[in-house]
């Protein structure tokens, strides 16, 4: 080859010289290869790469049906292979044939030549082409890692065991109990029943008043100001990764690129991946086919069940190179500076911090009714339940993006159970039991409301079954709990993660009940119902339902999203949505617990600015 | 700080226990009102009584005063409305020194107001009648003090607790829902102040906000936002709470309207026409004059305003109060305006001292304002209870400061004492709608029959199969037009069953214990 591909870049016009030695000595420092680097960094789109290629007479060929020998393939690692887009595939008429995005990368071509003693035989192929092969080829182990390694380490905290003997020896033993009771003594049994939920009920939502106050409290509290941001030096950040877990989202990937663009961090401190499903060729070609340069590497995550997104990123935490990582949605819009702030606060809370979590809300918040309810619930939960809890020292159930952690401690806690369909919130509370602490950044991620009630109850369901899943997880040795993170913090857990679950179980069931009651007159639900009971539910249920508009009319109150606050009134019916949905999770929980209910995201009609922060 | 508020736990504790000896002398004196009576009638029945008990517990009003006498009727049922009220004042005291202490170090300020708290008559009465008006003092103080807080910090924090506290405010004492309405025209007053406008005057502001599209919107979102923070629970709460009376009871009001549910029916009936039936008049209970007799029961409330001259909003948060003050006169002018009417002026006064007194230059001249004021305010103080409408209020002055024993309750008692006496197996018909006061001083009430108890009916048709005494109320009794069981009670019931023959057992001046042969 007369021309390196570098110099065959440049001459075309499409990287600049000085750009140029910015990629070599950004690839000297962190051995990726110059191309990789190019492609994944900003330097060059990829048509414009491909264009360049095909003029030099390097057509792309297609690879994914190239056959293989295992002995070649043992012989380099994904790693290095992943790092120079290039995959030797076999040995044929005593050369090696090798996949390879940049053909003059004489690194690889030498290491070709030593670890085989033979010269390499290139077939040049699309980047994206090589990744899919060289994960699907290479990553097994990498992706059993993703799947077991916490099962391996620490297999009470995995939830590949939904039930355990002795909650279900519970279960059945309450279940059992009562239904004797209600033989024995029906109606004597069911006003127990009766008064126990409704207690439970009030209890519930006044523990949710409270933390809702505690929360409100800190309402002016920065964790970190503008000024702090503004003093911060670029060229002293650390490399932060970013994980993009994706799954069929070829719509959101021009959308993506936007978002990351305006993200206020030094570029090449930047550790931004796309993590793709090996069979998610959608995703793949939509970013095959963007005619900008594109600022993520992609992972191509090899097939292994059970295919969730904590199993994604686990393995894209393989080869992670960040100080601190954080994950976001393909279609988040993070606040401009958060990662800025993140790094502040973390500079300066006690080394027991390891996460930060952002606020979450929306962008398209006034599109549908579903999408204001949505913003609604969003704002009094990351502006006041979870700064409460903070505030409470109380396990946080993380948000499912925008949570920030260092990265040695995230390893060390066995990264995210891919068995549990909510991992961040168990992560939240695994944290908490090993000692750490979780603390919440007043910035935020505007993320897509679910605007289609089918989509909305098919997430929420994966929500609640993953509540469920967390809960029991944890409540497997309740004493253990109690002694990891304490009595307050099991007393929060309960209310916070078990009690979410049960509320939208039994809110149907009471409100039936009620109507019912009212509509029809039933005589037989009145003696279920004695005067005091009755006295007793019908305060719960207008107490209940008040406070808890009230605390949703607080939250977006604070956000100043005035004309949303009247749409609070209309909670109770959204909380029946939340109830079909919990009847799904608790469906799935017993039939396909580590099934993944995929959101379809994209469907917003509504253009997402960018949230810059000044 | 920590040390001061060491000293002033010790401050509070020791003003706690002097409140509880003053109340408890008090109360060894004879001095009883009628919402302790009544309380204590309903906590018994609580703890001891058979039948409809959680109706009581849920329907007898205000119900948070009532639940905080139940809360120390363990201790003892008949002191349990005065150490409520002692510990709740003296709760009251804690509070506002820990919102002067976070603002001046000056001792001097934390010095007057213990004298107020130890000496001002309206305190005391407050600390040691056994009536409510410390939760009502309490929750005004803290609403305004939130309200405050929320125009200088725009926080959803201050302005939800000053919901709450409003809630708690209007359980405490139904009457202030009223004071609602006069913060209408303020929110929208607050509103366009905190509009992000160039201009300062709020009149300019307001034609400004009104003749811009965008500022309109966001003015008539941020006003209708902030009706709803503010209002909502209390409209809610009252509605649901409505709800609930309709459903036990069968009426909406049953709560402010039923004797069985409240005192306040019969006695501010009663005092009204005690009061109307003197030849004089009573000129300052007539509207403007009202507050004009507030600025002479709390001169302070002028200081207030005075430095709080530069923040109108503020000023017209002060003014809110006087406007509810009127308009109860108005509203209610059957019913004259208590003690804790005035009282929530003094406690907004110190509040707005509070707040302010550390930012005046001329900290000399205003420490011997202030100083003069407190030493009026104890004077005009004892005025204001000693000329009062109420009767009770009058009992309590004399009682402070004649401490000589009072018969105030020697009726009740005498009769009391007699139906104790009786045998433990007898069954006495009480219409407690007036003889609770009979009923708070007897022991066992499981021996009587009341109207909260579902026999209560079959024992008034046919007394002779259900009870063997009828309590009736004689024709001095001044309530007797509000019982069943008075003087035509017993023509009636003997013409529907001739057999029935009644034995006059026991008599005071109120009452007639009749035992059924």
């Amino acid at each position: 080859m007369k021309i390196s591909i570098p110099e065959l870049l440049v001459n075309d016009g499409f990287i600049t010289p000085g750009n140029r030695e910015k990629i070599e000595n950004f690839s000297a420092r962190t051995e990726l290869s110059f191309i990789k680097i190019a492609l994944n960094y900003g330097y060059i789109s990829r048509k414009n790469y491909e264009r360049s290629m095909s003029n030099a007479g390097f057509d792309f060929k297609p690879v994914r049906e190239e056959t293989f020998d295992k002995e070649v393939l043992d012989k380099v690692e994904l790693s290095f292979a992943d790092a120079h887009l290039a995959l030797p595939l076999r040995i044929e008429k005593k050369k090696v044939v090798t996949l390879m995005a940049d053909p003059s990368d004489q690194l690889f071509l030498d290491f070709i030549r030593m670890t085989y003693n033979m010269e390499a035989e290139v077939i040049v192929a699309d980047d994206l082409d090589i990744t899919w092969m060289t994960h699907r080829l290479l990553g097994e182990d990498y992706v059993k890692s993703a799947v077991f390694e916490l099962l391996n380490h620490d297999a009470e905290s995995s939830a590949l065991t939904t039930f355990s003997t002795g909650q279900l020896v519970f279960i059945f033993l309450i279940i059992g109990g009562l239904a004797a009771g209600l033989v024995l003594n029906f109606k004597n049994v069911t006003i127990i029943v009766n008064v126990a939920m409704s207690l439970f009920f009030l209890i519930a939502i006044i523990f949710k008043l409270f933390l809702s106050l505690v929360g409100s409290r800190f309402e002016l509290y920065q964790a970190v100001g503008r000024e702090e941001v503004r003093n911060v030096k670029d060229d002293e950040m650390p490399v932060y990764t970013i994980l993009l877990p994706v799954y069929k989202e070829d719509k959101l990937i021009k959308k993506l690129i936007w978002n990351l663009q305006s993200i206020d961090y030094p570029r090449e401190q930047l550790d931004i991946k796309l993590l793709i499903e090996e069979d998610d060729d959608q995703t793949l070609n939509a970013v095959r086919g963007l005619d900008f340069p594109a600022i993520f590497e992609v992972i191509v995550v090899p097939f292994h069940m059970p295919k969730t997104k904590p199993k994604a990123c686990n393995y894209g935490l393989h080869f992670a190179r960040g100080k601190y990582l954080t994950i976001y949605d393909a279609e988040d819009i993070p606040d401009t500076d958060q990662l800025k702030k993140v790094v502040t606060l973390f500079d300066k809370l006690p080394d027991n911090y390891i996460c930060v979590q952002s606020a979450l809300n929306y962008f398209n918040r006034n599109e549908n009714f579903l999408t204001r309810m949505f913003t609604l619930e969003y704002s009094y939960w990351f502006d006041y339940m979870l700064p409460g809890l903070d505030t409470l020292d109380i396990p946080i159930p993380l948000g499912g993006t925008s949570n920030h952690f260092k990265m040695d401690s995230l390893i060390e806690l066995g990264a995210w159970d891919p068995f549990n369909v909510t991992e961040d919130a168990d992560l939240g509370v695994r944290a908490y039991a090993k000692g750490y602490k979780v603390a919440i950044v007043n910035s935020t991620t505007y993320e897509e409301a679910n605007n289609e009630p089918f989509n909305w109850i098919r997430q929420r369901s994966r929500w609640i079954k993953g509540y469920m899943q967390t809960y029991l997880v944890h409540m497997r040795s309740p004493i253990k709990l109690i002694k990891k993170i304490g009595f307050r913090g099991f007393i929060g857990f309960n209310f916070f993660v078990g009690a979410t679950p049960i509320t939208f179980l039994v809110y149907p069931v009471l409100l039936f009940i009620f109507l019912a009651y009212v509509v029809f007159n039933l005589a037989a639900i009145k003696t279920l119902f004695p005067d005091w009971v009755l006295f007793m539910s019908i305060f719960n249920l207008m107490v209940g339902n008040i406070l808890m508009i009230y605390v949703n009319m607080m939250a977006v109150f604070k956000r100043r999203f005035y004309e949303l606050i009247l749409f609070s009134i209309a909670n109770p019916v959204y909380w029946l949505m939340h109830s079909a949905a919990a009847y799904m999770g608790l469906y799935q929980l017993i039939v396909k617990p580590f099934y993944w209910e995929k959101t379809t995201h994209g469907l917003s009609k509504f253009n997402s600015a960018t949230n810059v922060i000044n | 700080m920590r040390n001061r508020r060491t000293y002033l736990i010790l401050i509070t504790v020791f003003i706690a226990v002097y409140y509880l000896f003053l109340g408890i002398y008090l109360n060894r004196l004879g001095y009883y009102n009628h919402e302790s009576l009544f309380f204590i009638e309903k906590s018994k029945i609580l703890f001891e009584g058979l039948g409809n008990r959680l109706k009581v517990m849920g329907l007898t009003t205000p119900v948070l005063p009532f639940y905080g006498t139940v809360f120390f009727s363990w201790i003892n049922p008949q002191l349990a409305p005065v150490i409520a009220s002692a510990l709740g004042t003296a709760l009251l005291f804690y509070v506002m020194c820990t919102t002067l202490i976070k603002r001046t170090n000056d001792d001097f300020y934390l010095l007057l107001l213990i004298v107020l708290f130890l000496f001002h008559p309206g305190i005391l009465y407050s600390a040691c009648s056994g009536k409510s008006i410390y939760m009502v003092l309490l929750f005004f103080y803290l609403f305004f003090f939130h309200i405050i807080r929320f125009y200088s910090s725009n926080t959803t924090f201050h302005i939800s607790i000053a919901s709450i506290c409003l809630v708690i405010l209007v359980f405490c004492d139904y009457k202030f829902i009223w004071l609602t309405l006069f913060f209408i025209p303020l929110v929208l007053f607050i509103a366009t102040q905190s509009l992000n406008l160039g201009e300062k005057e709020t009149i300019f502001r307001l034609y400004q906000s009104f003749n811009s599209p965008a500022l309109r919107r966001k003015l008539v979102n941020k006003t209708f936002a902030i009706y709803i923070i503010l209002f909502i629970l209390p409209l809610a709460s009252i509605l649901i709470y409505k709800m609930l009376n309709l459903t036990h009871a069968n009426d909406f009001n049953y709560f402010i309207e039923s004797p069985y549910a409240t005192w306040s029916v019969l006695s501010d009936k009663v005092n009204f026409e005690q009061a109307t039936s003197f030849a004089h008049y009573h000129s300052s209970q007539i509207s403007p004059i009202v507050t004009a007799s507030i600025a002479l029961f709390c001169p302070m409330i002028l200081l207030a305003i005075y430095l709080f001259r530069k923040s109108s909003y503020q000023i017209l948060t002060i003014a809110a109060p006087f406007a509810f003050v009127e308009f109860l006169q108005i509203k209610y002018d059957k019913i004259f305006l208590s003690q804790e009417y005035f009282l929530i002026f003094l406690v907004l006064a110190m509040l707005c001292v509070t707040l302010k007194v550390h930012e005046s230059r001329k900290q000399l001249g205003m420490k011997i304002i202030l100083s003069f004021l407190v030493l009026f305010q104890l004077v005009t103080g004892y005025f204001f209870l000693k000329k009062s409408f109420l009767t009770e209020e009058q009992d309590f002055v004399k009682v402070l400061f004649n401490p000589i024993p009072v018969d105030q309750q020697a009726d009740n008692m005498d009769m009391a004492d007699y139906i104790n006496s009786l045998p433990t197996n007898a069954q006495i018909m009480v219409d407690d709608a007036i003889a609770y006061q009979v009923v708070a001083f007897t022991h066992h009430i499981q021996r009587l029959t009341m109207p909260y108890q579902e026999s209560y009916l079959s024992s008034s048709e046919a007394p002779e199969h259900y009870v063997n005494y009828i309590l009736v109320a004689t024709d001095q009794n001044i309530l007797t037009g509000y019982t069943q069981l008075n003087s035509r009670y017993l023509p009636a019931i003997k013409k529907s069953d001739g057999r029935l023959s009644l034995q006059k057992v026991y008599e005071t001046g109120d009452w007639v214990l009749y035992k059924v042969l």
